[in-house]
């Protein structure tokens, strides 16, 4: 059956569709903003006399600033090869440690749970600096390694914990009848429970890259030559020159880097939505 | 249990590994990982490979961009003469403070770390003796409020002062003949009356009071010292809550509600800037960069307004006239295996040729670290930044009057003389905030 929102059209309008575009209109907003912000020359950016939402001559120049005087290509490159390499990591280590504690018998499994989730909640700017010799000593500063594997400290707790969760929904009499069956614990975990668990490791694989994609402070402090940066170390420490800010390069940046993760999200918005509430009913 | 039952116990079962062949196994690979990845990690040894020397040099990322890249040519010039490979990183101010703590944590990271105001003597247990450094570079002769920010309770200099910023008003000649405004206030009480006018006519004082490195700290200490009063005493002894800083404090309510931008509370270095230049504002305290930027970037401004700009000290109080300054100082690490090259590289920034490009560059923006400098000609031909010049005259460092030591920079590292003003032009009572600020001193210098 067909639900309608209000028997009229007005009614509809009313309850439906300008609280819907009033909506939609404040989440683009932003993205709005660095837009236009973006293709403003400085003279109309610096004048707050005139409309600060409309561009009366548009210009590429900010634009082309962003890619000829900064390695802005290379940063997102190292982003994207960054955040990916973390978010598989995590969600490797994430969907282990989440079904162990989730399906598994074994002394402390629920203290081992509760620890994970203590650990993500120290603060990174206590961690950094531990952490900072721990890479020192493994030779791994300025290189992608170095967040490769620092970012899981803070991505795995938080995978494992959500999966954990998760795969708790998740019927123990479906894996228990592929066993009946014949399969073992590994195809029952990689045919019945990954399959099922899908809304649930997106979540964690899209809030990992997230993460990863927008982390500033350990990117800050374990890489220091300009080829080797990301995006959001990149942009600040080439687009902000002491007290004057290259706002129109900046919000380029901003909008170029936001993309890719709009991008993931607008796809997998709706298991994200049910990972995070738990959709599997028994 | 019985020998026999412990032998039992002790087999392993086909195909699982015994707790000794574990051992063995994972001893052996880690010696392996240690001899491939020539780590000093697992055995605590160099590796002894040839190495290039290099030199990696951390500063902030100023503002004039030219200034950058003429220190990147010197640098360059100098990895030239000395055979050394030379990278000079700049990052933004505000993010000096977490590479520094990492790199000297960590025992690892640039050679050289340029820190600002007195922060070498927070990281001093990390940074070299450069006793002998100042000595060749200027010795006494060096400006007393930069040499003592980076000079250690045991004597011993964490850094070399590079060069020195500090705060001057900008303001618009042509609003203040506008609105009747004579000249630039010479005393507070002038600037108060002058304030009024402004915010009656719409462009009122900016002013920072957030949590920033520069313009918020470089007029509150001032505005403090101004009025008499001080932290902590000639002795290191706690000394705020008194008369004079009670007439600060109150002088700053009044001003900040009938002369200032009341969004200054949320701004930080940039925000004032960015107020000037889009004409919102008629006088802000900052270093020359918003005359740099309007007469050096046209396309920001509307046209002549570079010429429409003037400035004047910060005025006179009942206890005289004091400026804020910064000096920026170059820090060998301790942990640095390129100290001979670090020390080379310092003094080549420092030779006259180099540091007086460095100096003409910033048109105003920096002062040297010796009087001498004081004479160049750069500072006649522009009579717009000429007053610069004078900041050395009343020049102090965070912690006055007291010592420059450890517990100065970290009451400057919590914002506590900022948040002091900050917190009474919200609306909290001047006692209550004295004594709040006095507490947190306390916990400071009487730790």
């Amino acid at each position: 059956m067909q639900a309608y929102v209000g028997e009229t059209f007005f009614k509809r309008l009313i309850v439906f569709y300008i609280p819907l575009f009033l909506f939609v209109a404040v989440m683009l907003f932003p993205f709005y903003w660095m837009f236009i912000t973006s293709i403003k020359p400085d003279f109309e950016l610096y004048n707050v006399r005139r409309s600060p939402f409309i561009v009366s001559q548009a210009t590429l120049e900010h634009w082309f600033y962003l890619f000829k005087e900064t390695m802005f290509a290379r940063w997102a490159w190292n982003t994207l090869w960054i955040a990916t390499a973390s978010t598989a990591i995590s969600l490797f280590a994430g969907i282990l440690a989440g079904y162990s504690l989730s399906r598994l018998r074994f002394p402390g499994s629920a203290t081992f749970g509760i620890s994970i989730f203590i650990t993500y909640l120290v603060p990174p700017t206590l961690l950094f600096i531990p952490l900072a010799s721990v890479i020192a000593n493994l030779r791994l500063l300025d290189s992608p390694w170095a967040l490769i594997l620092t970012y899981p400290t803070i991505l795995v707790p938080f995978s494992a914990w959500l999966l954990m969760g998760y795969f708790k929904t998740i019927p123990r009499e479906l894996e228990e009848c592929a066993r009946i069956d014949g399969a073992t614990r590994l195809q029952a975990m990689t045919k019945i429970i990954l399959p099922l668990g899908m809304p649930g490791i997106l979540s964690a694989g899209i809030f990992s890259f997230t993460l990863s994609w927008n982390e500033f402070l350990y990117a800050l402090v374990f890489i220091s030559s300009p080829q080797q940066k990301t995006i959001p170390v990149g942009v600040v420490s080439e687009l902000m020159k002491g007290d004057v800010f290259f706002w129109g390069s900046l919000m380029a940046g901003a909008l170029l880097g936001s993309i890719p993760v709009a991008f993931v999200y607008s796809f997998f918005v709706e298991n994200y939505v049910s990972g995070m509430t738990g959709a599997v009913k028994g | 249990m019985t020998h026999e039952a412990g032998r039992q116990r002790g087999k392993t079962a086909p195909g699982r590994m015994r707790r000794r062949d574990f051992l063995a196994h994972t001893g052996k690979a880690g010696a392996a990982l240690a001899a491939i990845a020539g780590t000093n990690w697992l055995t605590g040894q160099a590796p002894a490979f040839a190495q290039e020397r290099t030199l990696h040099v951390l500063e902030w990322s100023s503002f004039v961009a030219p200034a950058d890249v003429e220190r990147g040519r010197q640098a360059a010039e100098f990895g030239k003469q000395a055979g050394v490979k030379v990278t000079v990183e700049h990052i933004n101010a505000n993010d000096l403070p977490a590479r520094a703590t990492a790199a000297i944590e960590g025992g690892t990271g640039p050679d050289i770390l340029q820190l600002l105001s007195n922060y070498p003597l927070l990281y001093s247990a990390g940074l070299d003796d450069h006793n002998d450094l100042i000595a060749e570079l200027g010795g006494d002769e060096i400006y007393p409020f930069i040499r003592e920010a980076v000079r250690d309770e045991n004597g011993v200099h964490r850094g070399v002062p590079n060069f020195f910023g500090g705060g001057a008003n900008v303001y618009r000649k042509d609003i203040f003949e506008e609105v009747g405004i004579a000249g630039p206030p010479a005393t507070w009480d002038e600037y108060l009356e002058a304030g009024k006018k402004l915010k009656h006519y719409g462009m009122p004082v900016g002013q920072s009071l957030g949590h920033t490195f520069g313009d918020a700290p470089g007029f509150a200490y001032t505005l403090l010292w101004c009025f008499g009063g001080k932290e902590v005493d000639e002795g290191g002894r706690v000394a705020l809550n008194s008369k004079e800083t009670a007439n600060a404090v109150d002088f700053l309510k009044e001003f900040w509600l009938a002369a200032c931008d009341e969004g200054g509370l949320a701004w930080d270095d940039t925000s004032n800037n960015r107020a000037f230049l889009a004409e919102t504002i008629a006088v802000t305290l900052n270093g020359a960069s918003i005359y740099f930027v309007a007469r050096n970037d046209p396309r920001k401004v509307a046209p002549g307004f570079a010429d429409r700009l003037g400035h004047f000290l910060i005025p006179e109080g009942p206890h005289g006239r004091y400026h804020g300054v910064g000096p920026f100082t170059n820090c060998i690490t301790r942990y640095s295996a390129n100290k001979e090259a670090a020390r080379d590289y310092i003094r080549f920034v420092h030779q006259d040729d180099n540091f007086e490009k460095f100096l003409v560059i910033n048109k105003g923006y920096v002062n040297g670290p010796l009087p001498k400098w004081q004479e160049h000609p750069m500072w006649e031909e522009d009579p717009a930044v000429t007053i610069y010049r004078e900041l050395p005259q009343y020049g102090r460092n965070l912690g006055y009057a007291g010592p420059y030591n450890r517990q100065s920079s970290e009451a400057f590292a919590k914002y506590i003389i900022v948040d002091l003003f900050a917190k009474a032009v919200r609306g909290d009572s001047t006692q209550s905030v004295i004594e709040s600020a006095e507490r947190e001193l306390k916990a400071i210098y009487e730790a």
